[in-house]
């Protein structure tokens, strides 16, 4: 092969892979058995999960790095929950990071991805801690403001029927609009809980508000009232602050009082409580060898 | 027909051009290699990236000394292989380095951005190469004249060096590599006019052609960018909001100043999250996007009508209009117009406004869009405008205001993922928050309202520190009733200063208008603070980096590690004994307390010693918002980069010098190496020589980039400080240069005088300069532009003797290879000068730069002697 046309080429695909719709479909393709309230994955041992996966349908390979990140989730207590232990366990986060060949077998490491478009895939530290402070119920309405890869809306559409999203770069939200079809199709009949639209996500989600929880996954200089108004009074946002890879969240509470009067706090959810930060563990290879803080 | 010329006898006049114009072309490539840098990604990465592509002098130097006999011989093909090679390479490898952008936020995380970064690197050091070659080459053939010949080499550098500035009016920065392209095409047309060589010019003519077409056409053709600009800029987001529209947009040294409208943008820096349940309605599209070199957005502020402007009272600049009733209003810095708004349909009587960019006051003066948009806002009967520093305007002034505000000079303020580069912030140092105190009217006040986005917080406590210092200064030593300060966690901080101090009544008025705005009180005269927590929340700070506990094991959870305490909700999270919702314990707002009563009642120096980053205060000597990591906790963050983004404009420093260090001692010791007993056997002096070179490379280089910070004191522009140091040293040198060889006779008892007399002047300057720029600074700014050559000509033109009377010397004695040899270590100290610059400028101050290279050349004064023992007899020199 001719050096030229062999970078070129590859060049040629990378950048098709970032921009445009086109998918890299992941090694293993079966179809997935359908999605249900009662599926629970075995939180035991790492080889009845992976079994229990295969069983679905999925590959081993990811299986092992989803569990083997679970357990640094665990350790670091970015998740506790059951239910948002379960959402974790059953979101394929290696499907959300084909858009991009380069990342699609990193999909869980503990390091923010690119995806294209100036927008990266949060790390599962990062997502598994807003997903389990905002504790959503089943039932709960959740919107999320900035789509991106699409992984935290999935992790919602575990957790309740009624997940919002909207993205505001409009090819970004059509391909991942895409990805949800695609998966849903395959299986993942769970991602059919996630509503979504490309629009400008600063005014929220008016007609199908208000919500009882609210994601922001982008920056800005202030809190955009609408979402504030689009919360339910004693309903929580979140809100990630600071480059990627080294973000803090931003947690609003909004309650009201006796007297009618409606008043917002503001605290970290790493806050109260200052932690070695994202991203805690260290990798040598695939494996997890300790933490950056030592 | 080609002539053959005897550089070392009355070369003509169009080979010492060419020397200029191609010296010059090679600076003009460093400026536009780092303007391409600051647009497409990050400006210090484009200074480490310049830097180590500056060691092709360093290399050169080192093969040259190696294989000299070689390039005697063939010096003619060398220097025109060196030159025809030198303007084709910088356009393509240019273009070839747009194709394979790195991504500062994914060096840690993505091993491919290593090595786009150095692919980088190669690409922008062969340009470097040639053009090296060429220099190389020619001072080899013109030992003689050396002086001459760096007469031309430093004037041309300086010229060009300001021609290129002028060119960025004209070329926007993905075209800006025409000007160093122009600049070698008339280097090398002189080239060969000088040697008569017909062929060479239309060769030479033809190469630029089709360089020049390379860098127009190819991009268009093959669909590839002329300069890329990175996705996680922030203008590349503006570009993809589908109703986006540049409605203005111009180069200039100032920068490259872009403007969007799109019904995305929303701006409301700080706003008070109860805007939402108290504004009937936000103004809609009420700004727009501001870029300078492709970072922002600052927003550009309607002219919003009367019944949307309650929305100003929910941002934090408001703070002082809750007391004044129609004041006399100074802002300090108008760059978007948010406060400059803020204080017009608050009452102001009247506001003065300052903006020391004039490409920012041009485009909201000359740009119908702008004006239209903004109502005309600089030419409202209400408003007079100073062209310069506001910070400089208050310290001089007679008049005096009721409210002096400084608020969010800079940008959009969200964090910057691969770092800030080191930034001289005057505007925000001791002596200029004096200066705003003193420029108050009694009862008048002084609001500061900065970011506050980081955690564990940093500038706010810096800020803190120094405006405690500042009021010190200026009312001595009881300020416990001056302050009032409040903040928004990850969001703005405000510190307001009344003159005279705050009543009662003042403080119930500020304390309801927080309330009403759900922000956090930090300081207000008589809040009490529980100082039991200042032990714990500075060991959690420290733990955030430093923990020591035992390893993560995935497999084996236990009770004693991590060190998390676990989040809000989680099991083990304290809730309040009544089951209520837990008070919400923001360790960065308790400290920001904390810092106010240890500032308020003394002991905070002991307090910072023990916080995990550097808070000291900014002051004239170290302004910086940057370099918050403590030197001695360097190298325990090295394996946790990640942690510590913003800061990485400055760990790239200590990167740069490392890395410049070992390139240097390699390249200096090559020859030493290879040529110990052979090459340099018969030379003696060789220690005392390298010294002396060392230090001149060290020396000039320091004085030259620690003036260029120290200077914005007075031109209040980094871009025009640069423009007038890199010129005015050159050129003055250059003439030092001229005038040294007429003195290369008595160069024995001339030169101790001439390093003396440096030491003497810059270790002068080093202590007093702050008062004659702070003095220059208020004058019209064509006087200040003369002061300041004025002040730089005495030192920079002595500092043009050192370096060629040395040289020639060399060359008269025939220490040829050590001739080479001193040119590569000259080269190599002035890439490590460069990078020591801001590295000790933010740890000891500018006035220690400054010190540091009278030093270098005082110790330059005995190693002199070495330069001046003539070769020994005994052995014969290899070739």
């Amino acid at each position: 092969m001719k050096r030229r046309s062999f970078v070129s080429g590859t060049l040629a695909a990378s950048s098709l892979a970032l921009a445009g719709p086109s998918l890299v479909s992941p090694a293993f393709a079966a179809t997935i058995k359908p999605y249900s309230w009662d599926l629970n994955p075995p939180t035991d041992t790492r080889e009845n999960f992976i079994a229990w996966g295969k069983s679905r349908g999925e590959d081993p390979m990811f299986l092992g790095q989803r569990w083997d990140r679970f357990q640094a989730l665990l350790k670091n207590k970015d998740i506790w929950g059951a239910t948002t232990i379960r959402a974790f366990l059953l979101t394929p986060r290696e499907e959300f990071a084909s858009v991009n060949p380069a990342i699609y077998k990193r999909a869980y490491e503990h390091n923010f991805l690119d995806i294209g478009y100036g927008v990266t895939m949060s790390g599962p530290h990062l997502q598994g801690r807003m997903t389990n402070v905002i504790d959503v119920k089943r039932g709960e309405k959740v919107l999320e403001i900035g789509t991106g890869s699409g992984v935290q809306s999935a992790y919602i559409a575990n957790l309740t029927e009624n997940a919002y999203t909207i993205e505001i770069i409009k090819p970004l939200g059509d391909r991942t609009r895409a990805l949800y079809d695609k998966l849903i199709e395959k299986g993942y009949t769970e991602f059919k809980h996630i509503k979504s639209k490309v629009a400008d996500g600063y005014y929220g989600w008016e007609e199908a508000g208000p919500f009882d929880k609210i994601i922001v996954t982008c920056g800005i200089d202030h809190v955009p009232p609408p979402l504030l108004q689009q919360l339910k009074a004693g309903g929580v946002m979140v809100i990630p602050v600071g480059p990627p890879g080294a973000q803090r969240v931003l947690k609003v509470a909004k309650t009201q009082g006796a007297d009618g009067s409606i008043t917002t706090s503001r605290e970290d959810i790493y806050g109260g409580k200052i932690v070695p930060f994202v991203p805690f563990t260290k990798l040598d290879g695939d494996k997890i060898v300790g933490t950056h803080n030592r | 027909m080609n002539v053959t010329v005897d550089l070392d006898n009355r070369p003509p006049l169009a080979f010492y051009l060419s020397v200029g114009l191609v010296a010059g072309s090679i600076i003009a490539l460093q400026i536009g290699i780092m303007r391409v840098f600051s647009v497409g990604s990050w400006a210090h990465f484009g200074s480490l990236v310049v830097s180590l592509a500056m060691f092709g002098f360093g290399l050169t130097s080192a093969v040259m000394c190696v294989a000299k006999g070689w390039f005697e011989r063939h010096w003619e093909g060398a220097v025109k292989g060196a030159l025809l090679a030198f303007g084709p390479l910088m356009v393509v490898c240019n273009l070839a380095a747009q194709q394979v952008p790195f991504n500062a936020i994914f060096l840690i995380s993505d091993p491919m951005q290593k090595w786009r970064l150095f692919a980088n690197f190669v690409l922008y050091f062969l340009p470097f190469l040639a053009g090296a070659l060429y220099l190389g080459v020619v001072f080899l053939k013109a030992q003689k004249t050396f002086s001459r010949v760096y007469f031309a080499d430093l004037v041309g550098s300086g010229l060009c060096g300001l021609s290129v500035l002028l060119a960025m009016y004209v070329f926007a920065p993905d075209d800006l590599i025409m000007a160093p392209l122009l600049l070698w095409l008339a280097g090398g047309v002189l080239w060969f006019v000088a040697f008569n060589d017909r062929r060479g010019i239309a060769t030479i003519v033809g190469v630029a052609v089709l360089s020049a077409l390379v860098h127009h056409v190819a991009p268009p053709l093959l669909g590839i960018p002329k300069l890329a600009v990175s996705d996680y800029k922030g203008v590349s987001y503006a570009r993809k909001f589908p109703d986006a529209q540049r409605t203005y947009e111009r180069a200039s040294p100032f920068g490259y100043m872009e403007v969007y409208s799109s019904s995305y943008l929303h701006f409301a820096p700080g706003q008070s999250d109860n805007a939402a349940f108290n504004l009937k309605n936000m103004p809609a599209n009420a700004y727009l996007g501001f870029y300078l070199d492709s970072e922002g957005p600052s927003g550009i502020i309607k002219d919003l009508p009367a019944e949307e402007t309650p929305y100003f009272r929910y941002l934090p600049m408001f703070y002082p209009y809750v007391l004044k009733q129609a004041p006399e209003t100074f802002v300090v810095q108008f760059g978007g117009g948010i406060s400059t708004a803020v204080a017009l349909k608050s009452g102001s009587s009247h506001v003065t406004v300052a903006e020391g960019n004039p490409a920012v006051l041009t485009a909201f003066r000359e740009d119908p869009g702008l004006r239209t948009f903004t109502g005309d806002v600089l030419r409202n009967p209400k408003i007079t405008v100073i062209d310069y520093d506001g910070r400089l305007f208050v310290a001089h002034t007679k008049k005096r205001y009721d409210i002096v505000d400084l608020s969010l000079a800079d940008s959009a303020g969200l964090s910057s993922p691969g770092g800030f580069s080191i930034v001289e912030k005057y505007s925000y140092t001791r002596e200029a928050m004096s200066a705003y105190m003193r420029a108050l009217k009694d009862g008048g006040i002084l609001s500061v309202t900065l970011w506050n986005k980081e955690e564990p917080p940093k500038s706010v406590l810096k800020l803190y520190a120094t405006m405690a210092a500042a009021a010190r200064d200026v009312d001595g030593g009881n300020i416990a009733n001056k302050f009032y300060v409040v903040s928004s966690y990850l969001s703005t901080a405000t510190v307001l200063y009344k003159r005279g101090g705050f009543t009662p009544e003042d403080i119930a008025k500020l304390a309801a208008h927080t309330k009403a705005m759900s922000f956090d009180e930090i300081y207000a005269p008589g809040l009490k603070v529980d100082t039991t927590e200042l032990a714990q929340i500075l060991q959690d700070y420290r733990d955030q980096f430093f923990f020591q506990g035992e390893p993560a094991d995935p497999t084996a959870p236990s009770e004693k590690e991590p060190n998390d305490k676990p989040p809000p909700g989680a099991p083990g999270a304290t809730e309040a004994k009544d089951g209520a919702p837990p008070v919400p314990r923001v360790p960065a707002t308790v400290l920001g307390r904390l810092a106010w009563h240890y500032h308020i009642n003394g002991g905070w120096q002991k307090v910072a010693d023990e916080y995990v980053f550097d808070t000291r205060i900014l002051t004239n000597h170290q302004p910086y918002f940057a370099a918050y990591i403590k030197v001695k906790d360097l190298l325990k963050f090295t394996d946790r980069l990640e942690t510590v983004q913003d800061e990485w404009g400055y760990l790239l420093l200590w990167a740069t010098l490392g890395i410049a260090t070992i390139f240097a001692l390699t390249l200096v010791l090559l020859p030493v190496v290879f040529g110990w007993r052979t090459i340099f056997s018969r030379y003696p002096g060789k220690a005392g020589t390298m010294v002396y070179f060392l230090c001149l490379g060290l020396g000039y280089i320091i004085v030259e980039v620690g003036m260029i910070s120290h200077f914005i004191l007075a031109l209040s522009n980094a871009t025009v400080s640069a423009s007038v140091l890199i010129t005015g040293m050159l050129v003055f040198s250059g003439i030092g240069s001229f005038v040294s060889e007429r003195y290369l006779d008595r160069a024995r008892t001339i030169m101790p005088r001439i390093f003396a007399a440096i030491f003497l002047i810059l270790a002068f300057y080093a202590f007093t300069i702050d008062y004659a720029l702070d003095w220059a600074g208020t004058l019209p700014y064509a006087l200040r532009i003369a002061i300041c050559l004025l002040l730089i000509l005495p030192p920079a033109f002595l500092m043009g003797f050192p370096m060629p009377t040395a040289m020639t010397t060399l060359g008269r004695l025939g220490k040829d290879h050590m001739f080479l040899w001193a040119w590569g270590i000259n080269g190599c100290f002035s890439v490590i000068g460069a990078a020591l610059v801001p590295i000790v400028a933010t740890s000891f101050g500018l006035p220690a730069v400054v010190l540091m290279g009278a030093f270098a050349y005082l110790i330059a004064l005995p190693a002199f002697y070495s330069v001046l023992m003539p070769l020994t007899k005994e052995r014969p020199a290899a070739a």
